[in-house]
């Protein structure tokens, strides 16, 4: 049986996701979560200057990253199930509204779509910097999401909607208490995973002046013409952020599949 | 006979063009800084300083070549050696000094504050808890940095820092003056206006940047630099790009 099934090229987005039982990865991710540790470390404390500096500079930075990151995320899993539904919507009309939004999304890059938001658009609204990052970014990871669960939803075997209606709930109750509550656990892992490639794509905001981890990087180097040091410094921060989170969704993947190894 | 011939002339070729070539400098240049160095319409790179430093190299002998690059690392670049030497507007400041050697300058400006046309400041102080916007690195970013009661924000380019003031995002821009007034008494002068040219003690003079210790080149640079000033040209130059 095991034969039918396809082989399947699985490409993440974020960093490599530590699978318990694939010893090879899992001490791929210790060596360089503690590389990234050690170095983050001992580079301030053998060379205060400027690897202290440059720590001393972009705090604030970590936290408009994680401000857009989350933020973004959140409208971006509204977007997408709103997507995912009108996907499956049996109703032509919203049918093709959903699917023309992702087919436009995923067509242009999203550095595009970040000028366009906010330098195009900007003539006729005016919204702050930081909200204008995050209605872009929303709005890429909002069509790739709402794919996500139109996939999450679809998993679900048709036998429980049948079920649900037969029962006496309406389509509506069987999406809301039937349907996803189980495609959750389906849609979850990948939410995770674009979680981790929404912080590391939110180094783009850096271009319309949002002061993020970038950003406070650049402005360091740009004065102290320290850029091996800065952009080093830089790199190790977003590593050690990647690495903490993919862990963080790991032991969440294993959580959720629980159920699926009994 | 013939390849004989040929072999002779290629030698001799060789051999001359030393004599004929001149030195070709590969100067960097962050061409988002109207009216000093800008791409134009036809995609070329143009400006004061580009017109200044190609009269220059006619005077002491040498051929510019102007590379586009990013402002962000520029002086990376000049350090990695991926071009000679830098033009854009650079204004020799100490702590440029310690990481770069400059020629002696050719233009001399002031910081600029740019406002909104209904605005009344007059100095950065004014736009007290607002945000003021420079380019990411220049003195003008520096100045607002210095003063605590204002947000600084940092742009890749003079242009996007505009726009942003354009449609209300940010309070005023500070830049060079030649810069601000290329922008807000030619491109937004429905909307935009000088504030004030900020008196920050000294003027600032622009310099060509070279990398540590490559004193031949700076000696070149700076012959050029002063014959061009010397026959005056640097006049003519002023009155062709910057007006008044």
């Amino acid at each position: 049986m095991s034969q039918k099934q396809s082989n399947q090229i699985e490409v993440g987005d974020g960093a490599a996701i530590p699978n318990p039982e694939d010893k090879g990865l899992v001490s791929a991710w210790y060596i360089a979560l503690f590389g990234t540790l050690a170095l983050i470390i001992l580079l301030p404390w053998l060379k205060p200057d400027p690897y202290l500096n440059i720590l001393r500079f972009v705090p604030d930075g970590i936290l408009v990253t994680f401000e857009v990151t989350v933020l973004s995320i959140a409208l971006a899993i509204v977007i997408g199930l709103l997507t995912g539904l009108g996907r499956l919507s049996p109703n032509r009309f919203i049918n093709l509204i959903a699917s023309l939004y992702v087919e436009v999304v995923r067509g242009i890059p999203l550095l595009v779509q970040l000028f366009y938001i906010y330098f195009a658009l900007g003539r006729f609204v005016q919204v702050p910097d930081i909200i204008a990052a995050v209605i872009a970014m929303a709005f890429c990871y909002g069509a790739y999401m709402g794919e996500v669960f139109r996939a999450g939803i679809k998993s679900i075997d048709y036998g429980q909607t049948e079920a649900s209606l037969s029962l006496g709930f309406n389509r509506r109750q069987t999406m809301a208490y039937v349907i996803l509550p189980q495609a959750w656990r389906t849609i979850l892992p990948p939410v995770g995973n674009e979680f981790i490639a929404l912080l590391k794509d939110t180094s783009l905001v850096s271009i319309l002046a949002v002061a993020d981890i970038l950003r406070r990087g650049r402005e360091y180097a740009a004065e102290s013409f320290n850029y091996f040091e800065t952009y080093t410094m830089i790199a190790l921060i977003y590593l050690l952020i990647t690495l903490v989170l993919s862990k963080l969704i790991s032991v969440m993947e294993h959580r959720l599949s629980h159920y699926e190894r009994r | 006979m013939v390849q004989r011939l040929l072999a002779v002339l290629v030698l001799l070729a060789t051999l001359c063009s030393p004599v004929f070539a001149e030195t070709t400098i590969v100067f960097a240049t962050d061409a988002t800084w109207p009216p000093m160095e800008f791409v134009n319409d036809q995609k070329q790179i143009v400006g004061y300083a580009i017109d200044f430093m190609t009269a220059a190299g006619k005077e002491a002998g040498f051929v510019p070549v102007f590379k586009n690059t990013a402002w962000d690392g520029i002086f990376a670049g000049l350090a990695a050696g991926k071009y000679q030497a830098v033009v854009s507007s650079v204004t020799i400041t100490e702590d440029r000094k310690k990481a770069m050697d400059f020629s002696e300058p050719y233009f001399t400006v002031r910081q600029a504050l740019i406002v909104n046309k209904e605005s009344a400041a007059k100095k950065i102080e004014d736009l007290k808890g607002q945000k003021v916007g420079g380019q990411i690195g220049t003195t003008g970013y520096f100045a607002i940095k210095n003063v605590d009661s204002v947000e600084a924000k940092s742009y890749d380019e003079i242009g996007l820092a505009m726009e942003d003031l354009n449609v209300g995002r940010i309070a005023a821009v500070v830049c060079d003056d030649p810069v601000a007034a290329n922008y807000a008494l030619d491109k937004y002068k429905d909307n935009l206006k000088i504030g004030s040219i900020i008196e920050t003690g000294a003027a600032e003079n622009y310099g060509v940047a070279v990398k540590k210790g490559n004193a031949d080149l700076l000696a070149l640079v700076n012959k050029g630099i002063a014959a061009v000033k010397a026959k005056g040209m640097d006049q003519e130059l002023k009155k062709k790009w910057i007006g008044q």
